[in-house]
């Protein structure tokens, strides 16, 4: 039940937030924020109180939707959606002080639909009925896709509408996929289902399954993105506001790698296994792809949005490998770059608070008057080309050595994108921070204080001890 | 005739006794208000012995005509259609000093004409059916005769029924000359029948048959009246075409379509792949022409092609066990579709007096009319399929179909279709939030934009069509529990 009084929660307090802002002016940040941080408290305590192990997929609400198809609605938590849904509330807080002073224009509907998109995503991550999770899979794209149209940057409709055509048609694909999956399982039992549990249980003829596969992977290496289909977030991540740039970094795109590891790998794991070789292609053409258009940018978000691709392909190469530490790494570098990233759009919207601009050539210099702020986008920077000591560089270490194993040249030329990242890395942090001074600002404020310091230390914690990740889990749930 | 079978036809007698009421009612006394008040109790009066109707077993009633719960739900849809126009009416015909009385009649006629179509069971109550719409509409179209385009789009109208008609007589007649009957299901076969259903003239005749419904179902190479018919007519009489008209037509091709299937008629590969064709390129061609409309109505002229070439997935039956499912699909779907154009229609008459409304005119609505901008999402919404909405059921219904029955070019035409028509659809959504431009003197016209609220009976009418939009939408057991029978 927990899950569904959050998100119902969630949506209530929006519409309250977005009734209260035309009573009171501010209230609705203030609810948004007071709300969030009450059910975050509220999930750990009920996790941590809850009689169930979640080491696998435990199955909490299950209740019937719609009876001719016999859909249900079905939620269902283990250790992987624990810790996206933690990361995800977690980034919710900081999109909210984010947002904190940037929104300034229709600011009851904006906590609206940003408490309506973390709802969506909450819902991805533990729907266990394929049709329940594809419909939050188009509910969270809705207010995301508002985030940016209403209150994004000068081309913000363009943007927009590419990413919702990108990831409507790529899903429209893996509906299809679903549905064929739901009459196989008839064909095979006599009964219709869309119940994951329902279909882990099949046994597929592998020609099927390669197909049905084929649409599952499309749709998540859109949200992921991969190498050719990933044209949509360089514009969506510039054009959002930066609360929606958070949001869709660290949240938004671990939706992608979350559906790769649960309806791609585990649904149809020889499928997958046939389909590695072209899947570590993809992630490794992402990774240095990637690297190599983030060095080509002159724009601030542009860059750390060409460094996601990057990223997110350590991701696809990691999973594909088949390997128990590359899967570890997986998680990690998920969560690790979730922070970062979240990080470093942060620190583009500090700045372009101040400025009002995202272009590098206009920066420089920043140093001398907001060393603070030099200092964490420095850190953030190290974070994001995987300094050790850093959560990434764990993450993309063990992503490393578990290809290895099973694909050597490919994960050497993976090796490379670390060599790349570090040089976008610091090209961001020169050109923004040293150089010759352009403009005189402010440190700063403690509230963006906040936002980098509580970023920065998880990134260490995580960094030092990315065990936490995994072995918490022995004091969750269970009891 | 027993009870039970006049109990099966009683909306029909409902609506042609209320008809013949109005006459008299002119006669006693002409008053626009009274005559739109007894339409509205005509039609709620049939809409009520309908109810019934909706979980009966099939009734044979002569050999013309034959009452299912499909027809009903069918009926339900065109009643309830017909019971918006006739509501919305009033705005449009404020404007005049002349007492409109013979135009609810019309709508009148209209509603009998789609009620016979969806219960027939012959080709000539289907052809009564048909003319009875097409002439009334003819008559509705150009209504308001000072208006510019009214000469146009009569005219336009006339013709293309006339044609359609012709063709679909023709149609008939070739089929009649194989089987030697005009009942849809031969439910007397005379010897040979298997035969006479799979010949080339009888295939031929379906086509020809098919072609006179398409033209009214606005499909591909028969589609270049929509717009500008769309465009022309006042726009409540533009719902009731984009409702009444095409819910009765759609549902007589699939009784005939599907007659024809379960008699094992209609195997030449042809025929089927001529509509497969047909519907791929109703979905391209709709989507790619209604990109750069900036006419609502003209818009949702070439939407409605796109959606009536996704409804003709439905025909694409594998097997005589499937018909059960495509019947459901199908009129979900047009529940969905009928739904969201009343919803839109009703956004389109009450934001603006003027016939046209252009995409401009709805610049940053959400900020002045948050109900009205609501209604008009939820529609869009729903025409282009996406969750909490009816519309991403009833898609899910055809795409389900489509999968069951492995028509993968037509799930490929249809995801490319959609995918085309995101762009217009978001536009139209992104409009509504975006900030007012001063610059265009026609926002003056919006009503809503004068600073006077909506009428409290609009915004009722308003806040109640989103509340059903989303519940329909989140819970559509609601409506497919009056489709599955029993």
């Amino acid at each position: 039940m927990m899950i569904t009084i959050m998100m119902a929660g969630l949506i209530i307090a929006g519409i309250f937030a977005w009734f209260m802002e035309s009573v009171k002016k501010h209230s609705a940040r203030w609810i948004a924020i007071y709300s969030v941080f009450g059910f975050f408290v509220f999930f750990i305590t009920s996790i941590i109180s809850s009689p169930l192990s979640f080491s696998k997929l435990n199955v909490i609400t299950r209740l019937s939707w719609i009876k001719s198809l016999n859909i249900e609605y079905a939620l269902a938590l283990d250790h992987l959606s624990i810790v996206l849904l933690l990361l995800t509330l977690f980034l919710s807080l900081i999109c909210i002080l984010v947002s904190w002073q940037e929104i300034t224009d229709k600011t009851g509907f904006y906590y609206f639909n940003l408490l309506a998109t973390f709802a969506g995503i909450i819902g991805v991550f533990s729907a266990t009925d394929l049709f329940l999770f594809f419909f939050f899979w188009e509910v969270m794209l809705l207010p995301m896709t508002a985030l940016i149209a209403i209150w994004g940057h000068e081309n913000r409709h363009f943007a927009a509408i590419k990413f919702f055509i990108f990831t409507q048609v790529s899903s429209l694909l893996m509906l299809i996929a679903i549905i064929a999956m739901a009459y196989f399982h008839f064909s095979q039992t006599g009964k219709i289902s869309f119940f994951y549990q329902d279909w882990l249980a099949l046994n597929m003829p592998i020609d099927l399954s390669r197909y049905l596969m084929l649409g599952f992977f499309i749709a998540f290496a859109v949200k992921l993105p991969s190498f050719p289909v990933h044209s949509w977030l360089p514009d969506a991540h510039t054009q959002a506001p930066t609360a929606g740039s958070v949001l869709l970094a660290g949240v938004l795109l671990k939706t992608g790698a979350y559906g790769l590891i649960r309806f791609v790998i585990f649904l149809f794991p020889k499928a997958s296994q046939e389909f590695a070789p072209v899947a570590v292609l993809l992630g490794v053409i992402s990774i240095l792809y990637g690297a190599k258009m983030a060095f080509a940018q002159q724009d601030f978000k542009r860059l750390v949005a060409y460094s996601s691709i990057s990223h997110m392909g350590f991701v696809m190469l990691a999973l594909f490998s088949f390997n128990a530490v590359a899967y570890q790494g997986a998680i990690i570098t998920l969560v690790a770059h979730g922070l970062s990233s979240a990080a470093l759009f942060s620190m583009a919207g500090m700045v372009y608070a101040r400025l009002h601009t995202r272009d590098l050539n206009e920066l420089g210099g920043l140093w001398n008057s907001a060393p603070r702020m030099g200092g964490f986008a420095l850190a953030f920077a190290a974070a994001a080309f995987g300094l050790p000591g850093l959560a990434n560089f764990v993450g993309e270490f063990l992503s490393l050595v578990g290809a290895y194993q099973v694909f050597p040249v490919v994960a050497i030329f993976a090796a490379l994108g670390l060599i790349g990242s570090a040089v976008y890395g610091m090209l961001l942090f020169q050109r923004c921070f040293q150089g010759p001074e352009t403009s005189d600002i402010i440190d700063l404020s403690p509230r963006e204080l906040t936002i980098s310091a509580s970023l920065f230390i998880l990134l260490v914690i995580l960094g030092l001890f990315p065990n936490l990740l995994f072995t918490s889990f022995a004091f969750l749930g269970g009891k | 005739m027993t009870v039970a079978m006049l109990l099966a036809i009683s909306p029909q007698l409902v609506l042609s006794f209320g008809l013949v009421i109005g006459l008299l009612l002119i006669a006693w006394r002409r008053s626009q208000l009274s005559i739109q008040l007894l339409t509205q109790v005509i039609l709620a009066a049939a809409l009520m012995f309908n109810f019934k109707l909706l979980s009966i077993e099939a009734i044979q009633i002569t050999p013309l005509l034959k009452v299912d719960h499909y027809g009903a739900f069918a009926f339900m849809l065109i009643a309830l259609s017909s019971l918006v126009v006739v509501s919305l009416s009033r705005r449009l015909l404020i404007s005049t000093t002349e007492v409109h009385d013979e135009y609810y009649l019309l709508i009148l006629l209209v509603t009998l004409g789609a009620s016979v179509l969806v219960i027939s069971d012959h080709y000539a109550s289907l052809f009564l059916g048909f003319e009875l719409i097409s002439i009334a509409l003819v008559g509705l179209v150009g209504y308001i005769r000072n208006s510019d385009l009214a000469v146009e789009t009569g005219f336009k109208y006339l013709i293309l029924s006339a044609s359609a008609s012709s063709f679909m007589l023709l149609g008939i007649a070739f089929i009649y000359s194989q089987t030697g009957q005009l009942s849809f299901s031969l439910s007397s076969p005379v010897s040979g029948n298997e035969m006479a259903v799979n010949t080339h003239f009888y295939s031929i005749g379906i086509l020809l048959f098919f072609t006179g419904i398409a033209f009214k179902l606005s499909l591909f190479p028969f589609h270049l009246w929509t717009p500008d018919v769309y465009q022309g007519s006042p726009t409540v009489i533009t719902l009731l075409m984009a409702t009444v008209s095409k819910v009765a037509m759609f549902v007589v091709l699939i009784k005939v379509w599907f007659a024809m299937k379960a008699i094992g008629g209609g195997q030449h590969e042809s025929l089927s792949q001529l509509i497969t064709i047909i519907a791929a390129l109703s979905m391209l061609a709709g989507n790619a022409l209604a990109l750069l409309q900036t006419n609502v109505k003209r818009l949702l002229g070439y939407s409605s092609i796109a959606h009536m070439g996704y409804l003709l997935i439905v025909l694409q039956i594998s097997s005589v066990k499937n018909i059960d499912f495509a019947w459901h699909s199908a009129l979900f779907y047009l529940a969905a579709y009928v739904l969201a154009n009343i919803s839109i229609f009703t956004a389109l008459i009450i934001s603006s007096p003027q016939n046209d409304v252009y995409v401009d005119q709805w610049k940053g609505l959400f900020w002045q009319n948050k109900p009205l901008a609501t209604l008009i999402i939820i529609a869009v919404l729903s025409f282009a399929g996406i969750p909490l909405t009816m519309g991403f059921i009833g898609k899910f219904y055809l795409l389900t179909f489509a999968t069951q029955a492995k028509l993968w070019w037509l799930i490929a035409a249809l995801i490319v279709g959609s995918g085309i028509a995101l762009f217009y659809y978001l536009r139209l959504i992104f409009v509504l939030f975006s900030s007012k431009n001063k610059v265009i003197s026609n926002t003056s016209d919006l009503i809503i934009n004068n600073g006077i609220g909506l009428k409290i009976t609009s915004q009722v009418f308003v806040i109640s069509l989103i509340i059903i939009g989303v519940l329909f939408g989140l819970f559509p057991d609601t409506v497919s529990q009056y489709i599955v029978s029993h």
